[in-house]
């Protein structure tokens, strides 16, 4: 065990000390920011620590309607998005063969372009003179344009879906990494049919996989704030949207920090209990 | 017998993968293909009727000198925060699926945690821990902030890769006397490098398109996003901007390409040699 | 340590190394001279050379960064923050704040040049308590920006924004403040004394106009993609949008509601303590003069507070924009009062529950 000490503490103090410096102290800043009652006077002087901010929060009914709205519409988009990653992983490992790095890099170009200018493009694809409408109208196969392909909680849904598969396919695709194609052949050699194989072998080896793909996709989904903006409309906010106002059009640090602690504990929790279900610690050894 | 080959041959059947892939990659490229009409477009906006095709935009670029620093930025910052967050969540992953040890919960929920606080809490709040230090804010500070955020990603993806990996090897190197260190570098790392190479992708991708982290951290050389939102008060400047956008996707995908081609090549002389 | 180990260790803090030593590159440039230093708190598109070419070519030593702010509340943040900005850049409605917490130093305008090229009503924007602490610079108006050949007859009055006619083909401003402005001037509130109660009816006011809003917008260029592709109709929107729909040939008009227009002014402070103050003054000065104002009239479509520049305005298309030819427009307008802390958290937080309602 001698040897594997040394190891373990230099690969533990180097994360440990970074995330701890950058970002455990600024969420300890955050939230004793949460106590203020105002943006008045030097802000990393003393102040007087005050429940006005939680109580105001508390007050307000519909922050939390949004909160409940806001995880429902992130456990859809995870749900969709390793439903329809989960073929692109196996295709990766399955299918592609040695095109596998290309495919992967072939994937991920498209986020290498400004996700601003892609929306911009999506907007005049889809907008009530865009090219699909001015098409289906110029084939008669609609009268009016579509309205609801923008500006809805559903294009958002949509839009979060369609940005998350190429990432949630990444860790279905490093979990079936492990599946030698061989194990495969032998169930194949011993009468199993290719379904049968897959929900018997590789789905459940690739699990772990799966559920970190569903964490990866959900956890921020909840906090999303871009896409709303972007292609939400006035009816398409999400809790993210009321944090980000809070600090970029209120000036209101301290409410915007409240609203963090909460969203930051009610997502602890879910996830806290998600992993209880799962049994996460014996998925990970 | 045969029962066993019709099976296999099954396997090999289904052509809806492909298809699918084929689909996926078709919807993420169209914004691009319309950015790249409209790269040649005289007008300023994306709207049809197109007006006169030029390669006008492609020239200013060129003569641009802070959009392609702003390029060179985002670059700097992406290579340079990916490669941090790969390394410090490979670690992370190394000690959750192999080392014992007390308070693997907290390892896990600490390296978790950037997911859940919304990106702007982080970004204003290392704006305020900077400015109390009295570290100037510079490229280096945002690329803090990307390794930070980056680091969940890593860790999920080499943690799903390490999770259940079979220790024989391991062990038998450590039978024959190999220092632990000695095992990661050299048994463990290789066989899961498609995994740390795909999570240092994730990485480098989450740090490029990066707004909130890189407009708060940024002291005076903007990366791309932010120089792209400056820009974008002027109408004008679209076109230019979108010309790079789209010169920056048309090249890599060239490099890509010309990478994938000279692989084949060497792998088929060395099948050629067999 | 073994060695493979060891260089994985070193990499992440050569790379740290080698960014910070680029950064470092850049810094150094900058500060070469320890005189003739500004940092500029400015807002995105303000920080090109157009926009202070004049200082540019009277003081070619002296070193200009800029540190980007995206809005009112990002650039109050930052000040708060402790930001070292020698100068900052903030609009009407804002300014009550810095005064109160002592954020902004007192501009001695005996040493501008160009002081006397502002009209007074502009002048009165930046003083509080007799005392000038801001250099008025940039303005616009606000008004109803509606498709002419979408929209029957003429807009003259706010509540268009308002009105289930145009239901689904809405965009007003995202901005808590903007639409109490907006409900004081329809139903003739006190913008500067909004009670409690109004503010509720506000509220509900703007919960049922989000049925009838397509998006709100934050930056012109959103809008003026809505309004090009017909999505969008009748607009909350600033000149600058009038003018460059004009100039697309996108048919659109400007509306003189019966409430008037509203009007916001942009304006420069130094910040108080800042080492640089002269050069601040001197920058400040120059941003009135006259190449740089018409580099913001005819690049951005805003106004400026230099008289002459506005007066000298040639273009057809910039003249409709700012009803130059109509002396008595100004007369009409409504400009923004400024916010006291305590109505600015209200304000903002109530636009916040518009958005949060189910």
């Amino acid at each position: 065990m001698h040897p594997r000490r040394a190891t373990f503490w230099a690969l533990y103090l180097l994360p440990v000390g970074w995330v701890g410096l950058f970002f455990l102290v600024p969420l300890v800043l955050m939230f004793a920011l949460s106590f203020r009652a105002d943006m008045q006077g030097e802000l990393l002087g003393l102040w007087r620590p005050t429940l006005d901010q939680y109580e105001a929060i508390f007050a307000i009914g519909s922050y939390w309607r949004l909160l409940a709205i806001s995880i429902g519409m992130a456990f859809i988009v995870a749900l969709m998005a390793v439903a329809m990653a989960y073929p692109v992983a196996y295709f990766l490992v399955f299918r592609a063969g040695r095109a596998a790095g290309l495919c992967l890099v072939i994937l991920m170009i498209p986020f290498w372009t400004s996700f601003l200018l892609r929306v911009m493009s999506w907007k005049f694809l889809l907008g009530s003179e865009g090219v699909i409408n001015s098409f289906l109208t110029y084939i008669h196969a609609i009268a009016q344009p579509l309205g609801g392909l923008l500006y809805s909680r559903n294009a958002v849904v949509i839009t979060l879906v369609y940005v998350w598969i190429p990432f949630a396919a990444l860790p279905i695709y490093a979990a079936l990494q492990r599946i030698d194609s061989e194990m495969l052949e032998s169930a194949s050699d011993l009468g199993a049919r290719p379904w049968a194989s897959f929900w018997a072998v590789t789905f459940p080896l690739s699990l772990p996989g799966v559920l970190a793909s569903f964490f990866m996709v959900f956890i921020p989904t909840v906090g999303e704030y871009v896409t709303p903006l972007l292609i939400g409309g006035s009816r398409g906010s999400m809790f993210g949207n009321i944090i980000q106002d809070f600090f970029t059009k209120a000036a209101n640090w301290p409410r915007g920090a409240a609203l963090s602690m909460v969203m930051l504990a009610v997502t602890l929790v879910l996830v806290a209990i998600a992993a209880r279900l799962v049994n996460l610690r014996r998925l990970l050894e | 017998m045969t029962i066993g080959l019709q099976s296999v041959a099954a396997l090999r059947r289904p052509r809806v993968l492909p298809i699918y892939f084929g689909v996926l990659v078709f919807l993420l490229y169209l914004p691009l293909a319309v950015l790249l009409l409209f790269s040649f477009n005289a007008g300023t906006s994306l709207s049809f009727p197109m007006q006169n095709l030029t390669l006008h935009w492609y020239q200013r670029l060129f003569d641009s000198p802070e959009v392609l620093r702003a390029a060179r930025n985002s670059m700097v910052v992406a290579l340079s925060s990916g490669t941090a967050a790969t390394l410090l969540g490979t670690a992370v992953a190394l000690l959750l699926t192999r080392f014992r040890f007390r308070g693997e919960s907290f390892l896990f929920a600490l390296a978790m945690l950037p997911l859940v606080v919304p990106v702007v809490v982080l970004a204003v709040a290392l704006l305020v821990l900077f400015l109390a230090i009295g570290i100037d804010r510079s490229l280096l500070t945002v690329a803090i902030g990307h390794t930070v955020v980056a680091l969940p990603f890593v860790v999920l993806i080499v943690t799903a890769r390490l999770a259940g990996f079979d220790r024989d090897l391991e062990d038998a190197a450590m039978d024959l006397g190999a220092h632990y260190p000695k095992v990661i570098a050299m048994i463990i790392l290789p066989l899961i490098a498609p995994a740390v190479i795909s999570a240092w992708m994730v990485a480098f991708t989450v740090s490029l398109d990066e707004f909130a982290l890189a407009l708060f951290l940024a002291g005076n050389d903007a990366t791309f996003p932010v120089y792209l939102f400056s820009q974008l008060r002027f109408a004008s400047r679209l076109p230019v901007m979108i010309a790079l956008a789209v010169l920056l996707m048309v090249a890599t995908l060239a490099l890509v390409l010309l990478a994938e081609w000279i692989r084949r090549r060497g792998h088929r002389n060395v099948t050629d040699t067999r | 340590m073994n060695r493979a180990l060891r260089t994985l260790l070193l990499v992440p803090g050569l790379f740290a190394l080698a960014v910070s030593a680029c950064s470092q590159k850049s810094e150094d440039t900058v500060v070469a001279q320890t005189s003739g230093e500004l940092a500029v708190l400015e807002w995105a598109g303000y920080d090109a050379a157009d926009f202070w070419i004049d200082f540019k070519n009277k003081y070619p030593d002296a070193k200009l960064s800029f540190e980007i702010g995206s809005s009112d509340a990002d650039v109050y943040g930052k000040m708060k923050a402790g930001t070292k900005a020698d100068i900052f850049h903030s609009y009407t409605g804002w300014l009550q704040f810095y005064v109160d917490e002592g954020l902004v130093e007192e501009i001695d305008v005996s040493k501008l040049k160009n002081w006397d090229k502002v009209p007074e009503s502009f002048r009165a924007m930046g003083r509080f308590n007799g005392k000038q602490y801001f250099l008025p610079w940039d303005w616009g108006f606000s008004s109803i920006l509606y498709r002419t050949d979408k929209v029957s007859g003429t807009v003259d009055s706010w509540a268009a924004l308002l009105d289930p006619k145009y239901k689904g083909h809405i965009s007003t401003w995202d901005d808590g403040p903007g639409a109490v402005t907006v409900s004081s001037y329809i139903h003739q509130y006190d913008e500067t004394n909004i009670t409690p109660e109004q503010l509720v009816a506000i509220k509900a006011e703007w919960i049922k106009q989000r049925e009838l809003n397509l998006f709100y917008w934050a930056g012109e260029p959103e809008l003026i993609d809505g309004m090009t592709n017909g999505d969008v109709w009748v607009a909350y929107a600033w000149q600058g949008t009038y003018a460059t729909l004009l100039g697309k040939g996108v048919p659109v008009a400007y509306a003189n509601p019966k409430e008037g227009r509203n009007s916001w002014v942009g304006v420069y402070g130094i910040r108080k303590g800042s080492p640089n103050k002269d050069l601040a003054l001197r920058f400040l000065d120059e941003k009135l003069a006259t190449a740089t104002a018409s580099n913001v009239v005819n690049q951005f479509y805003y106004g400026v507070a230099n008289e002459e520049v506005m007066k000298g305005i040639a273009d057809p298309t910039l003249k409709q924009a700012f009803s130059v030819d109509d002396p008595t427009v100004l007369q009409r307008t409504n400009f923004t009062p400024n916010l006291t802390a305590r109505q600015r958290d209200d304000w903002t937080a109530m636009w916040t529950e518009v958005k949060a309602a189910p």
